[in-house]
């Protein structure tokens, strides 16, 4: 926040905040456009074919996955560990860089909470699908029970992964729409139909507007940033206990939690760069999403692929070094055995193309941005799938050994599950406010300021109100 | 009165019949010796009481000729039947339903098992087996351990016999002319046309595989007897034909000489499979494991070589082996005969070829084989008549004959003359044949010349065939009989002189089935059942030989309760060795053309001739060597592939050079076949495989397992074709051609070496080492050689799991493991382990529990050879189970007597415990496998879960039977003695290479053997701490051991 002044502002200049309410609750409040029904019928047929697939497995069996006695997971636990990654980003900008006290946040937190949120749900799917009886999926939460009392294992990391995700995902919907509190009694305010009126005034809880408002809303904001923060990191680190916990070559490995996180946040900032772009042009907000937005994501996307490509080296160094000749092995048939392809798609992506990053000409080519945050999701997919399935193909004993290809089903259930995201993201901008109205508008005013000669006075914006800026320092302090 | 016309009326009268169906004991050597007796009474009794009274005078007939000897219960039966009788005239509809067991007959108790002494149905080699039945029905099929034959094994093709006991596709009543028809109409029919046929003096002949039932033979003999000129042609569909004259030419007795390899300490096996396939695997496993116990000083292992051109079970087995293209074989042998000639100072014929192995081999082959005169033996399996009068050469010489080879009590188990077929062939060609009758064969689909024979058929008036299945034979007949399955009827046999081995019924039959000789019996005017046949045979012939004293009543009783019974071999007949007769010859050497391959066709473990072609478990058992299921495939060696520029799963087609036959099959490069050979297996293409279309699920990518209207793999023997007198089973050219088109071959296994890939091994780390083995000479300084400790690194683990009591354990000892897949079939039967189907197995879902794994391993300096070794691999029960720790809902949890337990109905299929296992052994139900017959759940071990789709299983170290040992125990009041709890695996197991038992107790044989310096655990270095050990494998070698180490 040093040199603020010489950069472009967060902003277009000249946004007024009356134009901000209108901007962003006026698209809400007019008819959808065309391309919005066309993404979305898009997305609900995508979403058709994952529930098409997912109802024949039901019906039919998990033998309709290409899953077979060696490789046991595959797209499935591939696609899992894929969506909750794609949901770290959200908690990441809208929490860590809170306490940060990072302004860009503000155009972008919304969405990327949305995503984040969704992106859980869409997680969530796996582990309850790719039991080969779902229908029992209730037996992994220790309730009390009539069976003896049957309890959970608590040694094992599946059951690590229910209460971490169940945590983050309760945690990222409250905070999510806690912080969305002002902005829907804006809506309400603003709503004139009986039934739409109705709904938001349910969802803001009777929002006021009081000061003590105010003052409640950002100090609990602050209190669940607190406690999203670690979230983030326990997340995916439990997450990567799923395989470092295991005896697999391949999967037994000390670095995963970091590495598992870094490639979270790595391939949840491309996923929010993608949509970012999308929704900037699609629904207008090139006022709040401004290049400048652009380009500290892909700073913040240049570092976190930096750190999953010395995570990739890292975990090739110590393969050759453990003397470990299983994890040797496990390695090199990594690099050069059949599923080698793969992890050439994944090194390409996640490693090479990310340096293009390094110049500030293309960091300002939207075109090649977006091109780049697409690679990042592919490459992070194939992360996963590479660990996953690549590992299980060859372990210890060779008569073992076998190969892997996805089914229809298994392909379905991926594109349902993109369907599903994106049909919950477009309803997500339909319905709510993409960008954080109360947030952006006190950004406005924190520049206005600052572009302002320096009066000594204090910023007349929201988050620097006396009671929030004590709450703020108070969490933000440890930072500092 | 006849047996067969019966069916169960209600369930109650089948279980009491089956309470009565011999006898009956937990332990066969203790049994209730009223059992037998009780039966004949029963059996009468049932007859009697059948509600279809309406059935004719048959039926008056029975009661008539019953009413002699009414017993409490033939009177309360009979009764019963008549009150229901009179109630059902009293316009009340008839009450339908059946009260299983609510009158309990004796010696059944619901739940409780019932062991019954039997003799396998499967081949003719006449393995005793104990079966047990639950509640009416037989549901395992064990060894006998007594048994002086099969010493307690049982093969694949044995264990498997209790799914072709429920096949829905079995006859159940008789056909004319495609027509169901009752017994009455066929018997008058036949004797009608039997009678026209005397009358006119036509020809009758009876053609039939090898009989080794003494009455049966009896009863061929009394009905021939009966039509002059009539006879009775014998043949083998794996024939050992040119053995058994070249013993006829040297020893003046066509015998098949019993080879007693338990006395050989050098063997050499020519082109002869004799643990896989060859006459007696069973057998003959025994005996050659015997000498290969490594025990004494110095260890006792025998030497065995093994000379042929395809990879054969034996030859993956050999301590040397030499591939030998079918074109050779007869130049090897008579080089080898020359050798054993000059050293033990008798004479051969020169060679006239060169030797196509290395001189100093052959020299060093035939030094062991003098050297250990007396105690070395050679076995060939060619039906070269020239070849196997050049091996019993070597065998006087060397000193076999009367040593490891036995002529005084021969062996029946081959008969066949394929000389005899042929000529009757001609004969039905020419329209000389008035009358033939055609049981337990299937001459059309596995004999030379079946197409001929086939059309033949149709020349022939009168074609009366009895079978247990439709098949491509009983096509062509206008007569088709049910015959009985082995569990369904009384018989006896002879398989070897002076063992007499009796089956007894365990269940009443499906249908209306009846055996040779009750057929022939009633159509010779005097009509009997089973068993007073049988017992008429033992009473005139058998009993007399038995010596002792006891009357034949007690020892038929004895015989039934034992299963068999040893007498005094009949003379055999053979002569003094004829030297002049046997050395005439030396046969040459040939090679196929350019651009050409031998063709080598032969049996494989599961189908040998394919006799058991419609059952599921041996068609999904993998082949021991290829892991092929469900079909056969085109072998050729990698070089021969390389050179024809040909791969797995390309369709070839493989045609005669001269002949015009041709069959397009899949081809399969496999490792240690003669380079210039393709191998295919017999006993595929059967008619109406096709049944198994719907076997395995059913979902959109899946696959059929056979298309409708094809058949499971392609049959060969069309191939097949007289050469000298015998069917030559190798060698015919044919040439190999791509089509183009390909077919998936659906491999258990598809990495077959432990070396790992040559690009991608570390260096220092080029084998993984699941299986250590070692050569004698270093096993002889040092038993702990090639066994060398992994480094476990500190442990994490607390020792938590208490083991109070007992806690089990496994040696498995790989020196002694053939990889014969006795234990897979076993386990699959005990465990309910469901069959998956062609597409499934292809995706590499089958659901072993235990499955052998087989390495290749290239042998150094010697292109193309490789050494083979089997491991039998299931759960390793581990202390430290990575399983347990991973499972969410803890579905998978260590017992108190150190089982790892798996809880199906907590498991929610996660697969983490499959995916953590290292050893790869768990088994997810992908699917809901259906039975793929609707008879076959009868077939289902009542004591074990079925499992549902979703949920995760996997060896249990059969449970269920260590409980039912500890309640026995119990019962008992003593406590559970070493060996009283056995798994399945171990109890079939012919060469006694699964050990189990407690592990706590210091004294048990399980404890001895895993602290014996063989030892090992794989994967100890994971520190899981398996509860299974193996021991290394012994090549009688000289050299240092082999074996890969870690760190």
């Amino acid at each position: 926040m040093t040199d603020h002044a010489h950069e472009p502002p967060w902003i277009r200049p000249g946004t007024t905040l009356r134009q901000v309410t209108d901007d962003v609750c006026g698209r809400l409040e007019g008819r959808p456009g065309r391309l919005w029904w066309g993404g979305f019928l898009l997305s609900l047929g995508m979403l058709g074919i994952g529930l098409v697939s997912i109802g024949y497995l039901f019906l039919t069996g998990i033998g309709v996955w290409g899953l077979n006695r060696t490789v046991g997971w595959a797209f499935d636990i591939t696609n899992f560990v894929f969506w909750v990654g794609i949901g770290h980003a959200g908690t990441l900008i809208s929490a860590i860089l809170l306490l940060f006290r990072q302004r860009w946040r503000t155009s972008i937190n919304r969405s990327a909470e949305a995503m984040t949120i969704i992106a859980v749900m869409c997680a969530g799917i796996f582990p309850l699908i790719h039991m080969g009886r779902p229908w029992f999926a209730y037996w992994v939460f220790p309730y009390p029970n009539t069976r003896g009392s049957l309890w959970v294992n608590f040694r094992s990391p599946l059951l690590w992964d229910v209460f971490a995700i169940g945590t983050y995902f309760t945690i990222s919907a409250v905070f999510w729409f806690v912080g969305m509190i002002p902005d829907l009694a804006t809506l309400r305010d603003r709503a004139k139909t009986g039934v739409r009126k109705a709904v938001y005034r349910a969802l803001a809880l009777g929002w006021t507007g009081s000061t003590r408002s105010w003052h409640r809303h950002e100090t609990v904001c602050l209190l669940l940033a607190g406690l999203a923060t670690p979230l983030v990191l326990s997340v995916h680190s439990v997450v990567s206990f799923d395989f470092a916990t295991s005896v697999l070559p391949g999967w037994h490995a000390t670095i995963f939690p970091p590495y598992f996180v870094a490639g979270a946040v790595f391939s949840g900032f491309g996923m929010v760069l993608t949509l970012m772009l999308v929704a900037r042009k699609v629904m207008a907000l090139e006022a709040y999403i401004t290049k400048r937005h652009v380009d500290v994501m892909c700073k913040v996307l240049l570092a976190m692929g930096c750190i999953v490509a010395l995570a990739y080296a890292t975990e090739l160094y110590m393969a050759w070094y453990s003397g470990n000749p299983y994890e040797q092995f496990a390695f090199r048939n990594r690099l050069f055995g059949p599923m080698g392809w793969a992890y050439g798609v994944m090194v390409l992506c996640n490693v090479l193309v990310p340096q293009a990053l390094w110049s500030r000409r293309l960091r300002g080519n939207l075109l090649v941005v977006f091109g780049i945050s697409l690679l990042v999701n592919v490459g992070m997919w194939f992360e996963r799938f590479v660990i996953i399935a690549g590992s299980l193909m060859r372990d210890f004993l060779p008569s073992s050994w076998a190969d892997y290809a996805p089914t229809l089903a298994e392909i379905g259930t991926l594109i349902g599950s993109f369907g599903l995201f994106f049909t919950l993201f477009l309803l997500f901008c339909r319905f709510v406010p993409a960008i954080a109205m109360s947030e952006v508008k006190a950004t406005i005013a924190h520049e206005a300021h600052e572009a302002a000669p320096a009066d000594g006075s204090p910023p007349p914006n929201a988050a620097d109100r006396p009671g929030a800026r004590a709450a703020e320092d108070a969490l933000a302090g440890g930072a500092r | 009165m006849t047996h067969s016309p019966l069916r169960w009326t209600s369930l109650a009268e089948r279980d009491a019949m089956l309470a009565a169906a011999g006898a009956t004991s937990r332990d066969p050597g203790m049994a209730a010796p009223s059992a037998a007796t009780a039966h004949e009474d029963h059996a009468h009794a049932h007859d009697d009481v059948r509600t279809e009274a309406s059935s004719g005078p048959a039926a008056l007939d029975a009661l008539g000729s019953a009413a002699s000897d009414v017993s409490r219960r033939t009177f309360l039966a009979a009764a019963g039947f008549s009150l229901a009788g009179v109630l059902a005239g009293c316009g009340r509809a008839p009450t339908q339903s059946a009260v299983p067991g609510s009158t309990q007959p004796e010696e059944t108790i619901a739940g409780i098992s019932t062991w019954y002494a039997t003799t396998c149905g499967g081949c003719a080699a006449g393995c005793g087996l104990i079966v047990r039945c639950r509640d009416g029905r037989p549901v395992k099929i064990e060894g006998l351990p007594a048994h002086p034959i099969s010493h307690g094994g049982v093969c694949a093709v044995g264990q498997a016999q209790l799914l072709s006991l429920y096949d829905s596709r079995r006859l159940r009543r008789p056909t004319i002319e495609g027509k169901e028809s009752a017994w009455k109409d066929v018997d008058a029919r036949v004797v009608g046309a039997l009678t026209g046929v005397r009358s006119a003096g036509g020809a009758v002949r009876v053609l039939t595989g090898t009989v080794t039932s003494p009455s049966t033979l009896a009863a061929i003999s009394g009905f021939l007897d009966a039509h002059p000129g009539g006879r009775h042609v014998v043949y083998d569909a794996l024939s050992a034909s040119a053995l058994l004259d070249a013993h006829e030419a040297a020893f003046g007795a066509r015998i098949l000489p019993r080879f007693r390899l338990e006395r050989a300490t050098v063997i050499l096996g020519l082109e002869a499979d004799f643990l896989g396939t060859w006459i007696s695997p069973v057998e003959l496993t025994h005996g050659w494991r015997a000498g290969r116990t490594l025990e004494g000083v110095p260890p006792k292992l025998s030497f065995h070589a093994q000379v042929e051109s395809a990879l054969s079970l034996t030859g993956s087995n050999a301590d040397r082996r030499f591939r030998v293209a079918p074109g050779q074989l007869g130049s090897f042998v008579a080089h080898l005969a020359a050798r054993v000639a000059a050293k033990a100072a008798t004479s051969a014929p020169a060679p006239a070829d060169p030797s196509p192995v290395p001189v100093e081999a052959l020299d060093d082959l035939a030094g062991r084989l003098v050297r250990a005169r007396g105690a070395s033996v050679v076995l060939c399996g060619s039906n070269d008549l020239d070849v196997q009068r050049l091996v019993v050469a070597v065998n006087q010489a060397i000193g076999a004959y009367g040593a490891t080879i036995d002529l005084s009590a021969p062996s029946f188990q081959r008969a066949g003359d394929d000389a005899a077929l042929a000529a009757l062939i001609d004969e039905m060609e020419a329209g000389n044949v008035a009358a033939l009758l055609v049981a337990g064969c299937n001459p059309v689909a596995d004999a030379a010349d079946g197409v001929r024979l086939a059309a033949a058929l149709a020349r022939v008036p009168t074609r009366i065939g009895l079978a247990e299945r439709a098949d491509e034979t009983t096509a062509g007949l206008s007569v088709v009989l049910p015959a009985p399955h082995a569990f369904e009827a009384w018989d006896d046999a002879e398989p070897v002189a002076g063992v007499l081995c009796v089956s007894q019924p365990l269940i009443r039959p499906f249908g209306e089935p009846r055996t040779l000789r009750e057929c022939l019996a009633a159509w010779a005017g005097k009509p009997a059942s089973d068993p007073a046949l049988v017992r008429a045979t033992f009473a005139k012939d058998v009993a007399p030989r038995a010596g002792g004293t006891t009357t034949p009543e007690r020892l038929w009783r004895q015989t039934v309760r034992e299963g068999f019974l040893a007498l005094r071999p009949r003379p055999s007949g053979a002569k003094a060795y004829d030297a002049v007769s046997v050395a005439s010859a030396s046969p040459r050497a040939t090679a196929p053309a350019a651009g050409r391959l031998a063709l080598v066709l032969g049996p494989t473990v599961g189908m040998l001739d394919g006799r058991h072609a419609q059952n599921p478990w041996l068609q999904e058992l993998p082949d021991p060597i290829t892991k092929l299921t469900w079909g056969n495939a085109a072998s050729v060696s990698p070089a021969t592939a390389g050179a024809a520029n040909l791969s797995d799963g390309d369709v070839v087609r493989v045609a005669a050079a001269e002949g015009g036959v041709f069959i397009e099959l899949p081809l399969l490069v496999q490792a240690g076949l003669a380079d210039g050979v393709v191998a295919i297996p017999l006993g595929y293409g059967r008619l109406g495989t096709d049944r198994f279309a719907g076997v395995g699920p059913a979902w959109i990518e899946a696959r059929p397992t056979v298309r409708k209207g094809e058949s499971v793999g392609r049959n060969v023997s069309g191939f097949l074709r007289l050469v000298g007198g015998a069917v030559a089973y190798a060698g015919r050219e044919v040439t190999v051609t791509r089509t183009g088109a390909r077919d998936a071959l659906s491999l258990s296994q598809t990495w077959g070496s432990q070396d790992l890939p040559k690009a991608l091994a570390p260096r220092g780390h080029e084998r993984r080492d699941a299986v250590r083995e070692t050569t004698l000479a270093a096993f002889s300084t040092d038993p702990a050689a090639g066994n060398e400790a992994p480094h476990v690194g500190a442990d994490l683990w607390s020792r938590d799991h208490a083991t109070p009591g007992a806690r089990w354990g496994m040696a498995i000892d790989l020196g002694a493991c053939t990889g014969c897949s006795a234990c897979v079939v076993a386990c699959q039967s005990e465990n309910n382990v469901p069959v998956v189907g062609k597409d499934e197995v292809r995706r590499r879902r089958d659901m072993a529990w235990l499955r052998i794994d087989r390495y290749y391993a290239d042998v150094p300096g010697s292109p193309g050879d490789v050494d083979v070794v089997h491991q039998p691999m299931l759960c390793q029960h581990c202390e430290n189970a990575p399983c347990e720790t991973v499972c969410p809902v803890l579905a998978t949890v260590h017992s108190a007597d150190g089982l790892n337990a798996q809880v199906y109905n907590r498991c929610v299929g996660t697969r983490y415990c499959a995916n953590n296992c290292p050893y790869k052994v768990r088994r997810f139900n992908w699917f809901d496998y259906a039975s793929p017959d609707s008879l076959a759940d009868l077939a289902l071990n009542p004591d074990v879960t079925v499992r549902s789709r979703g949920v995760m299983e996997k060896c249990s170290f059969c449970v269920q039977r260590l409980h039912e040992a500890r309640a026995e125990a119990k019962r008992a009041g003593r406590p559970l003695a070493d060996g009283d709890a056995r798994t399945a695996c171990q109890q079939s197991c012919p060469a006694q290479a699964i050990v189990f038992g407690d592990l706590n107790d210091p004294k048990s044989r399980v404890a001895a053997l895993l602290r014996d310096p063989r030892r090992y655990r794989v994967l100890e270095e994971l520190n899981v701490r398996p509860s299974v050990g193996y021991l290394t494998k012994v090549r009688h070698r000289d050299g240092p051991a082999k074996g890969a180490s870690h760190d």
